[in-house]
């Protein structure tokens, strides 16, 4: 099977695993105690005016008369007004993602930017006090919770060193989204980079005693380039799979490093529709994120597979 | 020594990313200077635990878009600073006739809307008409209004149905601000979108789930007012990033720090923290449906084996007062001789060999799942109870469903609080005493004394303010005496904010007026 064949296949897959998901989310968030009008209402719910609301937002209907009316909805790009904003569920979605997307994508550069030099580090110094040292302290950091990691970031680089960076918040423009989400990346960084480094070493110290590398050795080649040219390349397409799986997790684990930096993306709309009983928004935000885990997990296997011919699309 | 071009490349892009981004953007307010009369210009920026729900005034109950809503739409006659009277607004006089079911108010004039229409008594009688008809809204406070007619455009007439001796108080409830006649040509969802009205900031922008920001109005009837040229509202979960970004300077003003950093923001440097005097009042809700609840002697005994100088030092850190009325101080016709029963363990017990219980029974206390003042206060409650023979089980639960199943009754011991909206007590009398009129079971409970009641309506129309504050006087003893509630603590309005924000008052209703705030 070509690429174009293996991606159309997959893309396919994400109808079942979507619909899946929605029947899921649906039901648990229905069956889940608590009540969006009594929420909204607060002192004043009233046994009337909770019933108005119940019949305005069609939830005095039975429960499959109500999923079967969310279906209709999502098949025409309809994910259903949120309850507590009163506008389009999907334009809230929408309006977030970036902030998500820039999140994933600056922590795993990160992740990448250092993982990648101090794996090589370890690996080129085997048993010697840099590898024990690489091999250490990443694992201690991947101790401390990202709440913790965050607050303390921000205090550091937010307050003091000279003010370096927002205290949290999302940044206008490039450059002013470059800035504000550094430290939000690097807590994201800090997460995946230890397990990066230690896949990453170990596939290096396996390639590195391979015969091809002593053949470039042999031939004369600089030692730099034998690792980035023949040791790396080799060794990465392991943790490529590593990285996709991470990232996977990540797109859930967002929600609390959103919390801390006070950045509006979903993984926040996610847990304040959830307190609020925001029906339609909670189902919107779990189906765009099995969607990005799909994708994620999708462009893993197909990098993987680009960077090493070996592995066939079937 | 090659073997580490990776990290320099490595370390090159992370200086691009980050510290690079960082000197481009550097630069911070130095500027410390305070003067001593108000200066005009600057904006600042509010941070909230949670977000603004929506602007229609008429329908919405949540207090983070209330007190936005009121920055824009404002009422004829509004509540004072004490938050125990009101004062002439929009309207400057008021006139009373017909044995009193007739009031006459005299309009302000030359007072505009942000759109620069000139307010008239047309717009003033479609904003009650409207506010009025709102069945699921704030309608039902309006209720003792029979018509209101216009004779000239500075001139309106409320004809009521009968003597309501809390109107004027609730004229100036936020709902009844006032807009413009048909909602200037919009329809209503439309309008509430981006209301307009004559309050000293205009709208700005939203963005749903983020912020909203209002502009100043220049139209706004107080000369030279408002002060500051925009105000944004953020909302920020997360109470540690709240006083980071304050400390920071990114906000200006932090809304309800926690209890255990005001100590902390009261010596920070570069900030004020204010606790203003507030009507919030926390109650222990005791469910009349649960058999061993119904009992008075019981309550009373629940009542006396409450500790709250116990409760405030270690909950509130010493920020609050034991309540002794279901009223707080703040209200009018609050009573200190309402006889609130206060911490006595040998009474406690005294009341509880005269009730069916006197071995003591089993009760569950719901407790909101991550809510630490609750969790602190069901210890203090559980161990002070135990030595009445009642086993105080927790029920933990997240606090939309705790809420839900407060409101449906389906509970034994729950905690609740609740802050006024009028200058008059009674919105809260109804809702907490009268099973019927308040529309919640007497604040959950299902208390229920007739004579209580009685009271409660002789108030409602007794205009005389001396003869008023006898009935509720009366009326909190009985209540005190039932015990009907746990009556907690009452608590302040946290605010902090940069220490170069002045004129910020919060009144004890929790609304503020911004057209005084200003950057020193």
């Amino acid at each position: 099977m070509n690429l174009g064949g293996y991606v159309l296949r997959r893309l396919l897959q994400l109808v079942p695993i979507t619909l899946g998901v929605t029947i899921l989310v649906f039901f648990l968030i229905h069956l889940v105690p608590g009540d969006p009008a009594a929420t909204i209402l607060g002192n004043q719910a009233t046994p009337a005016r909770i019933a108005l609301l119940h019949h305005q937002w069609g939830l005095d209907r039975p429960i499959w008369v109500q999923y079967g009316k969310f279906m209709g909805r999502v098949v025409h790009g309809n994910l259903g007004d949120s309850l507590f904003y009163g506008v389009s569920s999907g334009h809230l979605v929408l309006q977030r993602l970036p902030v998500t997307l820039w999140l994933i994508g600056f922590g795993t550069l990160l992740s990448v930017l250092i993982a990648v030099p101090l794996a090589a580090i370890a690996a080129t110094n085997r048993d010697r006090i840099p590898d024990h040292v690489v091999r250490a302290v990443p694992l201690v950091g991947l101790g401390f919770p990202p709440f913790w990691v965050g607050i303390v970031l921000l205090l550091v680089f937010g307050l003091h060193v000279g003010r370096a960076f927002p205290v949290g918040g999302y940044g206008n423009g490039f450059v002013g989204h470059l800035h504000s989400m550094f430290l939000p990346a690097l807590t994201v960084a800090f997460g995946i980079a230890p397990i990066l480094i230690r896949s990453l070493r170990a596939s290096l110290l396996e390639v590195l005693e391979s015969e091809y590398v002593t053949t470039a050795r042999a031939k004369g080649l600089p030692e730099s380039r034998v690792l980035v040219r023949h040791a790396l390349r080799n060794a990465v397409v392991s943790t490529v799979t590593v990285l996709g799986v991470n990232i996977g997790y990540l797109v859930g684990g967002t929600l609390v490093i959103e919390q801390v930096y006070a950045l509006p993306g979903i993984g926040q709309l996610m847990i304040n529709s959830i307190f609020q009983r925001d029906f339609p928004v909670v189902q919107a935000v779990t189906l765009v994120f099995s969607i990005m885990v799909v994708l994620v997990y999708l462009l893993s296997d197909v990098v993987h597979a680009l960077l090493d011919p070996r592995v066939r699309f079937d | 020594m090659k073997a580490r071009s990776p990290l320099v490349l490595s370390l090159l892009l992370l200086l691009v990313g980050g510290a690079g981004a960082a000197a481009a953007l550097a630069g911070h307010d130095s500027h410390r200077a305070a003067a001593a009369t108000p200066k005009r210009g600057g904006s600042i920026t509010i941070a909230r635990i949670e977000d603004s729900q929506s602007f229609d005034k008429t329908n919405v109950f949540q207090n983070e878009s209330i007190w936005l809503a009121e920055q824009i739409m404002e009422p004829i006659y509004t509540v004072t600073a004490d938050g125990k009277g009101v004062k002439p607004w929009l309207a400057t006089s008021y006139t009373q006739s017909n044995g009193g079911k007739t009031y006459t108010f005299k309009l302000r004039k030359g007072v505009k809307f942000s759109n620069g229409k000139t307010m008239t008594s047309a717009d003033v009688k479609f904003s009650i008409d409207d506010a009025r008809a709102q069945t699921k809204g704030w309608g039902y406070l309006d209720a003792a209004i029979k018509n209101i007619t216009t004779p000239d455009p500075n001139t309106v007439v409320f004809n009521l149905k009968f003597k309501w001796a809390p109107f004027l108080a609730d004229i100036a409830l936020f709902a009844n601000g006032i807009i413009p006649n048909h909602f200037a040509g919009q329809s209503r969802s439309e309008f509430y979108k981006h209301p307009i009205g004559t309050g000293p900031f205009m709208w700005d922008k939203r963005v749903v789930g983020q912020s909203v920001t209002f502009k100043r109005n220049p139209f706004y009837w107080q000369k030279g007012k408002p002060y500051l040229d925009s105000v944004t509202w953020t909302f920020i979960t997360d109470e540690n990033t709240r006083e980071l970004q304050l400390r920071g300077n990114q906000i200006q003003v932090d809304e309800f720090p926690p209890f255990n950093s005001i100590t902390k923001l009261q010596h920070t440097s570069g900030v004020t923290m204010s606790l203003f005097p507030s009507t919030r009042t926390d109650y222990l809700d005791l469910n009349e449906k649960y058999p061993p609840l119904a009992d008075v002697h019981v309550r009373r005994a629940i009542s006396y084996a409450i500790d709250r100088q116990a409760i405030v030092k270690s909950v509130l850190f010493g920020f609050g007062k034991p309540a002794n009325s279901f009223l707080p101080p703040q209200v009018p016709f609050y009573s200190k001789a309402s006889g609130g029963l206060q911490f006595n363990m040998a009474q406690a017990k005294a009341e509880m060999a005269k009730s069916k219980y006197p071995k003591g029974f089993k009760v569950s206390l719901l407790v909101g799942a991550g809510a630490q003042v609750e969790a602190a206060m069901g210890q203090i409650l559980q161990n002070q109870l135990k030595q009445l023979g009642i086993s105080v089980s927790f029920k933990q639960q997240d606090t939309s469903t705790e809420f839900q199943n407060i409101e449906k009754q389906n509970y034994q011991l729950g905690f609740s609080y609740w802050t006024m909206d009028i200058a008059d007590p009674d919105e809260l009398v109804s809702f907490a005493i009268d099973p019927k009129g308040g529309g919640a079971h007497s604040f959950y409970t299902d208390y229920s004394n007739p004579t209580v009641i009685g009271l409660s309506h002789q108030a409602e129309r007794e205009t005389n303010v001396a003869k008023r504050a006898q009935l509720y006087t009366k009326l909190q003893q009985i209540a005190s005496h039932d015990a009907f509630l746990g009556f907690l603590y009452y608590s302040p309005f946290r605010y902090a904010y940069s220490s170069k924000l002045h004129g910020f008052f919060v009144y004890p209703l929790g609304n503020y007026h911004l057209e005084d705030a200003w950057l020193g």
